[in-house]
Order: structure tokens, then C-alpha cells, then sequence
């Protein structure tokens, strides 16, 4: 029995555990750099389109009107930050620091979208402006998330805007009191309706949504 | 990071910690090739062949220790009949008729030790072997135990490298498999003297080895477990003779398997457990104290828990999968798949269970080096498949009857 053999065995040990973080750490980091790079290009499609409405003003409406948006990004880049939050876990302050920039992205997309549905009165966006929670205080949020999910896949048209209810974000608590979201959650505001509170079956938010101006086809998806 | 992963990645630290361990041992000291020198001098050697209803193999048995290369007037054969009712004594009598190296005794079924006992009273060889009535040994095994008996002369007991016999099921070639690893294992327990089992099918004794520590003893129907453990306690050296091969019949069928296990694991807890429980920890018993028999029951317990937490995982998923139409109104759908490289799972918990499977497999190929055999790639695919899932269940049985303080059962 050679007590330098247990401890050399346990120093290997170690070391291949801390390969394992150190791999898995890297990829990670990686995978914060993608949502980052997606997060800019977000932010410079969504200046570009704000931009350019600026510069057409009302004048061109129709222009407007064709313009694909910004949805598939938005849903994109919600998959990918919901995969993160899942991976690394919701207090993860990089985690945390992506998810404000990216309900930053959604706020803007949703005034840009509020400016120009007031300008072009021929533009029926229909959206739902989510508010769930990762504080254990919303059970059936999950089950709300696959909600969303389902029927963004089903109807393409349908821009959902998901935000973390207690994230730390003074332009997403403007837009809480603004809309006057109390509470309980999942919470839900459909098309500047008032809000609609707790868990909503599929059935239930097709009753609730004017599901004339949405098309049926495939598409992006929106997780919580 | 949940409780239930928190406890496999402890688990899987401690069974990396071991496979590294082996894996230094194995490179600190290969093993070695087979030689063509011959012993010096050839003791004496007895076969005890205890059998109890083994009429299907009895003979095969037998013919083969008749054939071992061995000088015939050195080696005699002892067939103890454990009161089989079967048609054993028949089958038998015109067979050792023509062989006077072999002697029949029958005695009143009492269990396969005292059978053993029974045919070492009755024999003053300098060496004592026995064979299970359905293995099946290699020409030149005893030749390859005697050398290594004559050129370690602190060892008592010798363990050869057993194989499965013919595997023609996918039961029988998991366990060819497992047998293979197996003989990596204990080839690495014999450099670190900590062998735990001197098996049935043809471990042999030095004499002195019953007149020091006594005779086999029921020992929760785990006999040979139970004399290795006496043998460290009175550290009485066990080696491996690894160029020494011998064929064993192995469990058919699931059932049989689960049963087998069943009584091998619970002899495991029931002997270090109670009598030899005082051997954990004991650096005065070296590293199978400080490190096989504490890995031994970990083992044990991983096994136990890994199944829980994935019959947990798997029952929860899929409670919620199926529970999502009726409470989510959802219909039932395919679910968008992605194939980006961002959605790959590349946790810290699966790089380590990659590792974790390499150094299996790792063990496996050794285990074939040792062995001097290869073994098909798809029975260590169905090893690598299925084997961890049936585990669990000899376990579980194994654990409760530990718990109720119950005997295993032979067949």
C-alpha cells in the first residue's frame, strides 16, 4: 500500500473534473458570446427599421406594411436566451445582464411597433406581452411558456413579448406600471387590452386573441 | 445544480477516482506474458469437484481436468455429490470406472461447503483445488497455477481468469463481457492484494491455508467470498494466475442472472457487513481495507441511487409530457427540433460520464489484453446498452435482504 499512489490518484481525479468545468465553462462563455453577437445585430436591425421609419414617416405606409420585422430574430433570440437561463441558471449574472438587454430589444421593438400601428392605420399586429416569473412564485409558468410556444409555431404572425416580472430593469418596471400588471402571475396583455391574470389553456388565449388577423403557417417559436 | 445531480456527480468521483487508481496500478506493473518454463518440482494436487444435480455437465467437467497437462500420478479427482437426486450418481459410475483418477463420494445434501470440507478432510495434497461441476478448465491452467504458486511463495490461494462458456445469448454474452472487465479487475486487485472472491471454478488452495484460518463456512451461501475475507484478516496472500483460463456456464436467462447477483451482492454486504465490518478503514488490512471494500459497498449504493434518480427523472419527464395536452390544451404535436450547435447539451455532467464510459472501455480492452481474447463489438454494446439497467434489480433485492437479515438463495 503506497499512500502516493491514493494521492496521485486523486489529483488526477481532480484534474479531469476540472477539465470538465473548464471545457464545459468555455462553451458556455461561447454560448453568451453567440446570444451577445445576436443581441448587437438585434439592436442594429431594430435602429436600422426605426431609422427608416423615421425617414418615411407616414408617407409610405405600405412599405412599412411588408417589412418582415423583426419577429423571427426576437423569437430566435428568446430560444436562445431561455436555453442559457436553463443551462446556467436564472440568478447567473451573465445570464441576467443578457436578459435585460434582450427585454431592452423587445420594449423598443414594442414602442417601434406602437408607433408605427399608430401611423399606418392599415397594420394589425396582434401581440401579447407576457410577464412570468423564475422566483418560484409562478408554478404554472412553464406550462404558460408552452402555451406561447405552441401558438407562435402556429401563428407566425403573433409577436409575443416575454419579460422576467422581477427583473431589475427600470424600463421594464415603467412598462409593468404602465400597463398596470399587479399580479398574480403568468400575466398576460393582449393587443393594449387590459391585463389578463394566471394560466390560460390553449383554448382559453385562442378565445382571448382575434385570431381573424393572424395567418396560419410555420414558423419561429417563443419560449417563456 | 439539483440535489439529485449533486449526488451523482459525488458518485462519479468516486468511481473515476477508482478507475484511475486501477489504471496506475495496471501501468505500475503489467502483467505477465505467458512462459513455456516449466515448475521445478510438480506437488500434489486434489480437484474437489462438489455437484449437487449437475447430470447435464458433470462430465464435460471432469474430462476436462482429465485432460490438464499435469503428471497424472500427482493430480487426483474427487467428485463429492452433495445428495443430488438427479441422475448424477448414474451418469457417473461407468465414467470413473475407467479413470482411477477420480473417486466418487456422495453425501447428504448440505450445502456446497460442506461438500468442499468434506473432500479436504479426505485429502493430504500439498494443493487443494476445486472446480465448479459446470466449468470447465483450459489444458494448461494448472500448470500456469503451479508456477505461480512455486515463484510467489507468500500466496495461499490462486484465482485463475475465467471466461464465459460458449455465449450464445445476448444474457450470456453481457456477461462475457462483464467477465472480461472482470479479469482486469481482479488482476489489478492481485498487484494491490486486495482480491475479494476465490470463486468456484478451479481456485486452488495451499493446504496450510485450512489448518491456519479453519474450513469453508456457510457464509450466507458466499463461501468462497467468506474465505477470502478470513484469508486478509489473517493476511494470507490471494493471487491471480491470469494466464491460467477456465470456461464457466453462466445464468441464461434474466431471472437466473437476477438471482445469481442477488446472492453474490448480498454475501457482499452480509459478510464485510457483520463479521469483517472491522476491515473498513483498517489501514492494517492495505488498500482492501482502505480502498476495495469501501468501494465495494459505494458501488453498491451508486448503483442503487443512479437507478432512483433516473426511474425519478424519467417517471417526472414523463409524467409532465404526458400530463401537457390535458392540463396545457395543447394537442399532441412534434416538438421543433434544433440542430445547431448551440442547443447540444455539453454539461460538465456529460463530459464526465464520457470519460467515465472511455475509461470502461479502457478496462474492457485490457481486460481482452489479460485475458488473451477479443470479444465481439456487439456484445459490449449490448453490455454497455443494457447492463446498467438490469443491475438495479439485484440491488435492490440484494440491499432488502441485507436489510431483513434474510438468506440469499442457491437456485
Amino acid at each position: 500500500m503506497r499512500l502516493t499512489r491514493y494521492l496521485i490518484a486523486l489529483g488526477i481525479t481532480v484534474a479531469i473534473f476540472a477539465t470538465a468545468f473548464y471545457i464545459a465553462s468555455r462553451i458556455d462563455a461561447q454560448r453568451i458570446a453567440d446570444i451577445q453577437a445576436a443581441e448587437d445585430q438585434l439592436s442594429v436591425d431594430l435602429l436600422s427599421e426605426q431609422t427608416q421609419f423615421e425617414l418615411l414617416g407616414n408617407l409610405d405606409c405600405t412599405s412599412i406594411g411588408q417589412q418582415p420585422i423583426l419577429s423571427d430574430e426576437v423569437n430566435s433570440l428568446a430560444e436562445r436566451v431561455s436555453t442559457a437561463e436553463q443551462n446556467l441558471g436564472s440568478d447567473n449574472p451573465q445570464v441576467i445582464a443578457l436578459k435585460k438587454q434582450y427585454s431592452l430589444l423587445e420594449i423598443r421593438d414594442y414602442v417601434l411597433l406602437q408607433q408605427e400601428t399608430q401611423k399606418c392605420p392599415n397594420l394589425h399586429p396582434v401581440y401579447i406581452l407576457y410577464f412570468y416569473s423564475n422566483n418560484g412564485d409562478c408554478p404554472d409558468c412553464s406550462q404558460a411558456g408552452d402555451v406561447l410556444t405552441y401558438l407562435r409555431q402556429t401563428y407566425p404572425s403573433l409577436r409575443v413579448y416575454a419579460f422576467d416580472y422581477h427583473l431589475d430593469l427600470s424600463a421594464l418596471q415603467t412598462l409593468i406600471k404602465l400597463r398596470k400588471v399587479t399580479g398574480p402571475l403568468p400575466a398576460y396583455v393582449i393587443d393594449s387590452k387590459q391585463p389578463v391574470y394566471g394560466f390560460k389553456t390553449l383554448p382559453e388565449m385562442e378565445k382571448l386573441l382575434p385570431l381573424k388577423l393572424l395567418a396560419t403557417s410555420t414558423a419561429s417559436t417563443t419560449r417563456q | 445544480m439539483d440535489t439529485g445531480s449533486l449526488g451523482i456527480y459525488i458518485f462519479l468521483f468516486i468511481a473515476l477516482y477508482f478507475e484511475v487508481f486501477l489504471l496506475m496500478t495496471f501501468l505500475e506493473k503489467r502483467p505477465e506474458k505467458p512462459t513455456k518454463v516449466l515448475p521445478t518440482r510438480y506437488p500434489s494436487v486434489c480437484i474437489l469437484v462438489p455437484c449437487y444435480n449437475e447430470e447435464q455437465t458433470i462430465i464435460a467437467t471432469l474430462a476436462s481436468l482429465l485432460a490438464l497437462d499435469y503428471p497424472k500420478e500427482q493430480l487426483s479427482i474427487m467428485v463429492v455429490d452433495d445428495g443430488s437426486t438427479d441422475n448424477t450418481a448414474a451418469i457417473l459410475t461407468p465414467f470413473i470406472a475407467q479413470h482411477p483418477q477420480i473417486t466418487y463420494h456422495y453425501k447428504q445434501n448440505g450445502g456446497k461447503y460442506t461438500a468442499l470440507n468434506f473432500g479436504i478432510t479426505h485429502t493430504t495434497a500439498e494443493l487443494v483445488g476445486c472446480l465448479d461441476a459446470d466449468s470447465f478448465v483450459a489444458p494448461d491452467a494448472l500448470m500456469e497455477m503451479v508456477k505461480q504458486f512455486e515463484r510467489d511463495k507468500d500466496v495461499y490461494a490462486l484465482t485463475p481468469a475465467m471466461k464465459v462458456f460458449h455465449p450464445k445469448n445476448i444474457v450470456e454474452m453481457m456477461q462475457a463481457v462483464e467477465y472480461t472487465f472482470g479479469i482486469f479487475y481482479k488482476k489489478m486487485f492481485d498487484t494491490l492484494s486486495a482480491i475479494t472472491v476465490v470463486p468456484g471454478p478451479f481456485s486452488i488452495y495451499r493446504r496450510d491455508v485450512f489448518d491456519k484460518i479453519g474450513l469453508f463456512r456457510r457464509a450466507h451461501n458466499t463461501e468462497d467470498m467468506e474465505i477470502a475475507f478470513r484469508m486478509h484478516a489473517h493476511h494470507l496472500k490471494i493471487g491471480m494466475a491470469h494466464n491460467a483460463h477456465v470456461y464457466t456456464t453462466v445464468p441464461k436467462t434474466m431471472p437466473s442472472l437476477i438471482k445469481q447477483r442477488t446472492r453474490w451482492s448480498q454475501g457482499y454486504l452480509q459478510n464485510s457487513l457483520t463479521e469483517y465490518r472491522y476491515m473498513y478503514f483498517n489501514p492494517r488490512y492495505g488498500n482492501f481495507g482502505l480502498l476495495i471494500l469501501p468501494f465495494g459497498i459505494t458501488s453498491l449504493v451508486s448503483g442503487l441511487y443512479t437507478a432512483g434518480y433516473a426511474i425519478y427523472r424519467f417517471f417526472f419527464i414523463g409524467w409532465t409530457k404526458l400530463s401537457e395536452p390535458l392540463v396545457t390544451g395543447i394537442p399532441p404535436h412534434v416538438p421543433v427540433v434544433h440542430f445547431e450547435w448551440f442547443y447540444v447539451n455539453t454539461s460538465m455532467l456529460n463530459f464526465l460520464v464520457v470519460v467515465a464510459l472511455c475509461t470502461t472501455l479502457t478496462t474492457i480492452l485490457l481486460g481482452q489484453r489479460i485475458a488473451q481474447q477479443k470479444l465481439p463489438l456487439p456484445w459490449i454494446m449490448y453490455y454497455l446498452l443494457f447492463f446498467g439497467f438490469i443491475a438495479p434489480f439485484w440491488l435492490v433485492r440484494a440491499a432488502w435482504g441485507t436489510i431483513r437479515g434474510a438468506e440469499s438463495k442457491w437456485k
